[in-house]
């Protein structure tokens, strides 16, 4: 497989795929997500796995594809996108997350955030430093798909981040 | 005290320090506790990599800071902090609770 044509949604769904026929439970967080639900209005240029499996054996299945791993990340001559497992639990801010998205794609399926919790996500970033950017980034997945605003109210009280939702939500056309 | 319980002697050490000062790079952990620098450097990055510290650039030196969005933050906090409490006053005193200038100093001052 030419990984050079693969976008990153295409990519997400093959690493996502080799690592289930390996046995690997993966989620897919961070960044790709607001590129896959925003449709690349925000191109990321890595994709964090997180997972509780061991290193070992994720090296073992991204090998095949032609990886090569430093540390916590793998990446491929062929492959301008950086792979990178994260630590677990999968959490936005204090909270954990259970529940998770399947997207079906030609080329097979992807298990990543729910557009509200990838919404949470990039807010936590937004409340937490500051970031401009986080802000946009949830604003364009929130846009693009539907999420769940009286949960996402009760989150940002129990982070302590009320007033600075308002922001995002006074901004928010939908 | 919790090295056994984090099979690394170093990481305590930077917990606390954390929690008293907010913010720390290797070197500055490594002449406070007269230890090597290498080792610090990797329990930094290990801390980092485990999402409990998150990592900027100061110049040309990485600076480490409690990583806001970590789950435990609060947990940690807490558990550092008693451990602390419970170091003896002259251990407190000598790694700790350091005199080094923070506020600001003007450009072109001696320091």
């Amino acid at each position: 497989m030419n990984l050079k044509t693969l976008d990153l949604k295409q990519l997400a769904c093959l690493i996502y795929e080799t690592l289930k026929e390996h046995g690997i439970n993966a989620v897919l967080v961070g960044g790709a997500c607001v590129s896959i639900y925003s449709e690349n209005r925000y191109q990321s240029s890595d994709l964090d796995f997180a997972t509780y499996e061991e290193m070992k054996p994720i090296e073992k299945a991204l090998t095949k594809l032609g990886f090569k791993r430093t540390g916590r990340q793998f990446s491929h001559l062929d492959c301008e996108f950086l792979i990178d497992f994260v630590n677990p639990p999968i959490s936005v801010g204090h909270e954990a997350i259970h529940e998770f998205s399947t997207l079906k794609t030609p080329t097979g399926t992807i298990r990543l955030l729910s557009p509200t919790d990838c919404v949470k996500d990039r807010l936590a970033s937004y409340f937490h430093w500051n970031d401009a950017q986080a802000l946009e980034q949830a604003l364009m997945v929130a846009e693009n798909h539907p999420i769940d605003l009286r949960d996402l109210k009760r989150w940002a009280k129990t982070e302590g981040f009320e007033k600075k939702l308002q922001e995002f939500l006074k901004r928010l056309k939908i | 005290m919790l090295e056994y319980l984090f099979a690394n002697k170093n990481v305590e050490k930077i917990l606390i320090y954390l929690c008293l000062h907010g913010k720390a790079n290797a070197t500055e952990l490594s002449r406070t506790f007269d230890s090597a620098l290498d080792p610090i450097q990797k329990t930094l990055k290990k801390l980092e990599e485990g999402g409990l510290l998150a990592s900027f650039l100061e110049g040309k030196t990485r600076g480490f800071q409690w990583n806001p969005r970590y789950p435990f933050l609060r947990e940690i906090q807490a558990f550092a902090k008693k451990a602390y409490s419970f170091l003896p006053p002259d251990i407190q005193e000598k790694h700790y609770l350091s005199t080094r200038r923070k506020r600001p100093r003007k450009t072109g001052k001696p320091i």
